[in-house]
């Protein structure tokens, strides 16, 4: 067991697979000597050599095309999109290509890649640098996509996303990456499509996603010593696949449901879990589903107005409790 | 082992009933033959029994909810789902999901409505259990009302449930009663009487009625009904009224205006062969029931005057069947014993007249002899028909309604009576 | 046939040839083919057999069979929404290219890609691309694969005269250049980006070309409708990239006897344009081509009868082909052959 920070564990879930199997490679800008802008491939460049790891120009859609290229051909490439905003650069090969591909070519072609991408805000880089765009991953057919929350998570979560035979887009998320936990020792691997529990409760669901997720525990906190509100709160860890099951033998618990969400408020992912929940669970419902969420706004780079944007553990708390109570 | 609780095919025409209530709750072991539920059709109000026995596992259509012949309302057997917290049943979670033009399943069941009668707001889990648990949701609203809440909740009915009996342990309950009058002078119509009046409504807007009537001389029948009354009234144990002989007089009167006893769909005016007559029962001012008497056609005066006593007596113990309702060719509305003139009454579709009668007393009226006309008392009724004109017009009504004054007047009545030898 | 001064008779020419007898043979029928399988595909759309839309490389010959003769098996190619011609250059069956257009379960992908996704791995063609210069950095994945397994395959991309003014040609390129991968780009300058004339967008004369410098490649243009030159031009670059010297970026001069897609009649040409270039005609060439190396007229004549032939089997059999079946509508979405997104 050791405790790691959520960037070492972004080191060494790339790691454990590269060293596993050759036919990982790695890409992005400034990733290997540099050891990544975040200091997240640290490492990398000395361990697995200039072959394996290597620097790219500005060129995002290159990256995405090339790592596309070499997993279609034989290749297992992580590709690294600095800044989760610039998939919006080389969106054509997220939303046209990587994901299409295996469909179009009726299995000919197929393209098992990872996309790992720097998302989120709460670090003062203002509007396009910011942003919390796993939404936008989420509406394509075709891919997958998981945002761990926890250094275990990052690790686990990678080294399912590399050996998926699928593209997989990783939300790591840049306000958690100084964040520490416990690890334990050897590989770890965990599953796409799975979501945990982390606080069992009976008198609400709350699913939160990423940076989402510890305040949504610290809620859960307040929630039970100052309201007597004994919350569930649900780490959802994958978009797609979705674990509908758990979210949905959650509220067959609770009744009552609430989604933490760092994207802005439209057709953010808690509107889909909405959605499926008032459908499917409408009988499980004892009372409106609540979406917390970042206001439809772009992001001011003014910390006190970022922190007002982003949902905060004591907004949590306090919708929730009003909502209840009320 | 499960098996699922249908809503049965009440009558032949009905095409769907809505439960009023449940006497079973989820979780309750039934035995073949218990009542399960209460189904109002637009014809009649009964209870359906259990064809196997186990345990209620699923309510899926609640009180007060319509379902369609043939649709799932509960299922027998321990087809439950697992997570079912406290003890209650979960909703029925369709988990089989294959197509993408299906990606999410929305569920089937139905629990009742959203608000109770009041407007208190339920929420839909309220709802579920309040229905599985087989609870008044007037009585938990009425309640929730009294202490000044909005809504009521899932934790709300739980409540409700653990302060009372667990399965409901009383016999079957009565015929859901009127809503309480609140202050003012508003009432509102109970449930058969509601369906009454749709149906009323709908025949009243689709033909196009014309009333006739004639007056007949109910002497000669009065006569006979005067002599036959005592030894009637001891061998059947029931009053001989005039309504026998004036159905005997419909009856014999339709074999000579066949059109008069058919069913009409607008286009095609279908002649029937038998007389299916049915009598129309007033309950108590509750209400309206047209109970047939199949092949009336066939029966004299006495065993009209049975047969119609036996469906009255049904109708009033609400004891009819749907087969007792249906079929029926031609009507006859009976208000003599209101005492009014005459009554152009509402056809009952599909058929296309219905004949009434009224009050029949002693009147002032001209009898003509051979030595001339004189004024006497005779025992004088009008007897009337409202017609559908479309199918057939004013003279052949008429036509009708002569025939049968001429029946009612000069038929020989002794002769529908046993002799005394 | 006499011959000039100082030149060689067609014997002679064959004895000195470079190319070789079957080779010519080769590069005719597939010229011939091709030109014989769009005119197909022309005359089905019209019967509305083939819908949706095609893009045809009538006039474009010579660039699909150069290359198709010049590369070997493993080589892989990657082409636009015009790809007909150079899926059926590397192999691929009439059927299965016809089929595809036609929609049917006879086609390459069972008629779930359609005209502009024509895909045969089998055949080393690694998808037809519809978005304009996304094929690109594909390509220079494929070639990154070789350089990193030191496989020795060459990766081909083939795309107009239009791609070279979109971002991913320019990434792509300085990429390739950059990581020195043995990726080929082959830019079919045919005049017109869709509807209008390449020079009134791009602010260079040879469009592909005259951008080789920027990346540090060599000037290279040829004359595309001779499908000998595109041949000789397609073996240097491919020895040049397995043999590790890097990316090869060629300008083919050719012209589109329709227009765009079918939706287009083309009027916007200058008149006199297509006769003048329908003289140039790459069979037109080529036939003349054979005969100058004393190839029989029979021979010839039995290339064009069978190619006839072979189309007509191909229509017929895509004719009796069914639809796809419904089940395919959900499949290889995901790895596993499904479409779930959740459970």
């Amino acid at each position: 067991m050791a405790e790691l920070t959520y960037r070492d564990a972004v080191t060494r879930g790339i790691a454990q697979e590269m060293e596993r199997d050759t036919r990982v490679v790695f890409l992005g800008e400034d990733v290997a000597k540099a050891g990544g802008v975040f200091k997240t491939t640290v490492g990398l460049y000395e361990r697995f050599g200039p072959l394996r790891v290597r620097d790219t120009p500005i060129s995002e859609q290159a990256i995405l095309g090339a790592a596309m290229g070499a997993a279609m051909t034989g290749l297992r490439p992580i590709a690294e999109i600095m800044f989760a905003d610039f998939l919006a650069v080389c969106f054509d090969y997220v939303a046209n290509q990587m994901s299409k591909l295996r469909y179009m070519s009726n299995g000919q072609l197929s393209c098992p890649l990872v996309i790992r991408t720097g998302n989120g805000g709460g670090v003062r880089f203002g509007a396009q640098h910011s942003q919390s765009i796993e939404n936008w991953t989420m509406m394509i057919p075709g891919i997958k996509v998981v945002a761990p929350s926890s250094p275990v998570d990052v690790i686990g979560l990678m080294a399912a996303a590399v050996r998926d035979p699928d593209p997989v887009i990783f939300h790591e998320h840049k306000a958690l990456y100084a964040t520490k936990g416990e690890v334990p020792d050897g590989a770890i691997v965990d599953t796409i499509g799975t979501a945990k529990i982390l606080r069992p409760g009976r008198d609400c669901t709350i699913i939160a996603l990423a940076l989402m997720v510890p305040r949504a525990l610290k809620a859960a906190e307040a929630l039970a010593n100052e309201h007597g509100i004994d919350a569930e709160v649900v780490d959802l860890r994958s978009l797609v696949p979705l674990d509908t099951q758990t979210i949905l033998n959650s509220v067959a618990k609770t009744g009552r449901l609430f989604t933490v969400e760092e994207n802005p408020r439209l057709c953010g992912w808690g509107a889909e879990i909405a959605s499926i929940v008032a459908d499917e669970a409408f009988w499980d419902l004892d009372g409106p589903i609540v979406r917390i969420t970042t206001p439809h706004i772009p992001l001011p780079a003014a910390d006190h107005l970022e922190d007002l944007a982003l949902p905060s553990a004591a907004r949590i708390a306090d919708k929730v409790q009003r909502v209840l109570n009320g | 082992m499960t098996s699922t609780i249908i809503m049965p095919q009440l009558g032949e025409t009905v095409t769907d009933g809505k439960i009023l209530a449940w006497f079973k709750s989820v979780g309750d072991e039934i035995k073949e033959g218990d009542n399960l539920f209460e189904v109002e059709t637009d014809k009649v109000t009964m209870e359906v029994q259990a064809i196997v026995a186990g345990r209620l596992s699923e309510i899926r259509v609640g009180a007060g909810v319509t379902a369609k012949v043939g649709e799932v309302v509960g299922v027998v057997g321990d087809g439950a789902t697992a997570t079912a917290p406290r003890g209650e049943a979960s909703a029925t979670r369709v988990r089989q999901w294959r197509s993408p033009l299906e990606e999410v399943s929305t569920p089937t069941d139905r629990f009742g409505p959203a608000k109770g009668p009041n407007g208190i707001h339920l929420t839909p889990l309220a709802r579920r259990l309040i229905a599985q648990g087989g609870l008044d949701l007037a009585g938990l609203t009425m309640e929730a009302q009294q202490r000044g809440e909005r809504r009521m909740d899932g934790a709300a009915v739980r409540a409700a449930i653990s302060a009372r009996p667990a399965t409901p342990t009383a016999p079957l309950p009565a015929p859901p009663s009127p809503l309480p009058v609140p202050k003012g002078n508003v009432i509102s119509l109970n449930a058969v009487r509601l369906r009454t009046g749709e149906r009323l409504t709908e025949n009243w807007r689709t033909i196009p009625h014309v009333f006739q009537a004639i007056e007949v001389d109910f002497t000669a029948v009065n006569r006979v009904r005067r002599s036959r009354k005592a030894d009637f009234q001891a061998t059947h144990g029931f009053s001989l009224t005039f309504l026998p002989f004036i159905a005997r007089a419909t009856c014999l009167a339709i074999s000579a205006c066949p059109q008069i006893n058919a069913r009409f769909d607008g286009k095609v005016l279908t002649l029937s062969r038998d007389v299916n007559l049915g009598i129309a029962v007033d309950l108590n001012h509750s209400g309206l029931v047209v109970p047939v008497v199949r092949g009336a056609g066939e029966l004299t005066a006495i065993g009209l005057a049975k047969a119609i006593r036996r469906q009255t007596e049904k109708a009033k113990a609400g004891k009819l069947s749907a087969d007792d309702l249906a079929e029926g060719t031609y009507s006859i509305s009976n208000n003599g014993a209101f005492g009014t003139t005459f009554t152009a009454p509402i056809i009952n579709a599909p058929q296309v007249g219905i004949l009434s009668t009224d009050a029949i007393r002693l009147k002032a009226a001209v009898v003509s002899t051979p030595e001339g006309d004189f004024v006497a008392p005779r025992m004088i009724g009008i007897v009337g028909q409202s017609f559908d004109h479309r199918a057939f017009d004013g003279a052949y009504s008429a036509a009708f309604l002569s025939r049968i004054k001429l029946i009612l007047e000069t038929r020989n009545w002794d002769e529908e009576f046993p002799s005394d030898l | 046939m006499a011959s000039a001064a100082g030149a060689t008779t067609g014997s002679d020419r064959l004895r000195n040839d470079d190319i070789g007898l079957d080779r010519r043979l080769e590069l005719f029928r597939l010229q011939v083919e091709i030109r014989d399988c769009e005119k197909r595909a022309f005359d089905l759309f019209l019967q509305n057999m083939i819908k949706g839309t095609s893009h045809l490389s009538i006039g474009q010959e010579a660039v699909a069979a150069g290359f198709g003769v010049a590369m070997r098996e493993g080589d892989k190619s990657f082409c636009t929404y015009r790809g007909h011609a150079h899926t059926l250059a590397r192999g691929a069956s009439m059927e299965g290219m016809l089929g595809e257009l036609m929609l049917r379960d006879i086609g390459l992908m069972r008629g779930k890609g359609g005209s502009m996704h024509l895909t045969s791995v089998e055949h080393g063609v690694f998808g037809s691309y519809a978005i304009v210069g996304a094929h690109l950095p594909i390509a220079c994945g494929s070639a990154w694969r070789a350089q990193y397994l030191g496989d020795k395959d060459v990766a081909v991309c083939f795309f107009g005269d239009g791609t070279t003014n979109i971002g991913a040609f320019h990434e792509a390129l300085n990429f390739a250049a950059v990581w020195k991968l043995p990726v080929i780009f082959v830019c079919e300058n045919n005049l017109y980006m869709e509807y209008t004339p390449i020079s009134d967008v791009t602010a260079v004369k040879h469009p592909a070309a005259d951008r080789a410098a920027a990346y540090g490649l060599e000037r290279i243009v040829i004359d595309g409708n001779d499908a000998d030159v595109v041949y000789r031009t397609a073996l240097d670059a491919l020895q040049k990239a397995r043999e590790g010297g890097g990316p090869s970026l060629i300008e083919c001069l050719t012209y589109r006897h329709s227009g765009h897609s079918r939706g287009d009649p083309a009027k916007y040409r200058p008149p006199g344009e297509l006769e003048e270039w329908l003289k140039r005609d790459p069979i037109l060439i080529y036939r003349q081509r054979l005969q100058e190396f004393d190839v029989e007229q029979e021979t010839i004549d039995s290339i064009e009868t069978e190619s006839k032939r072979k189309v007509e089997a191909a229509t017929e059999a895509c004719k009796a082909s069914p639809p796809a079946p419904v089940e395919l509508l959900t499949k290889d979405v995901y790895a596993d052959g499904g479409w779930a997104w959740r459970n």
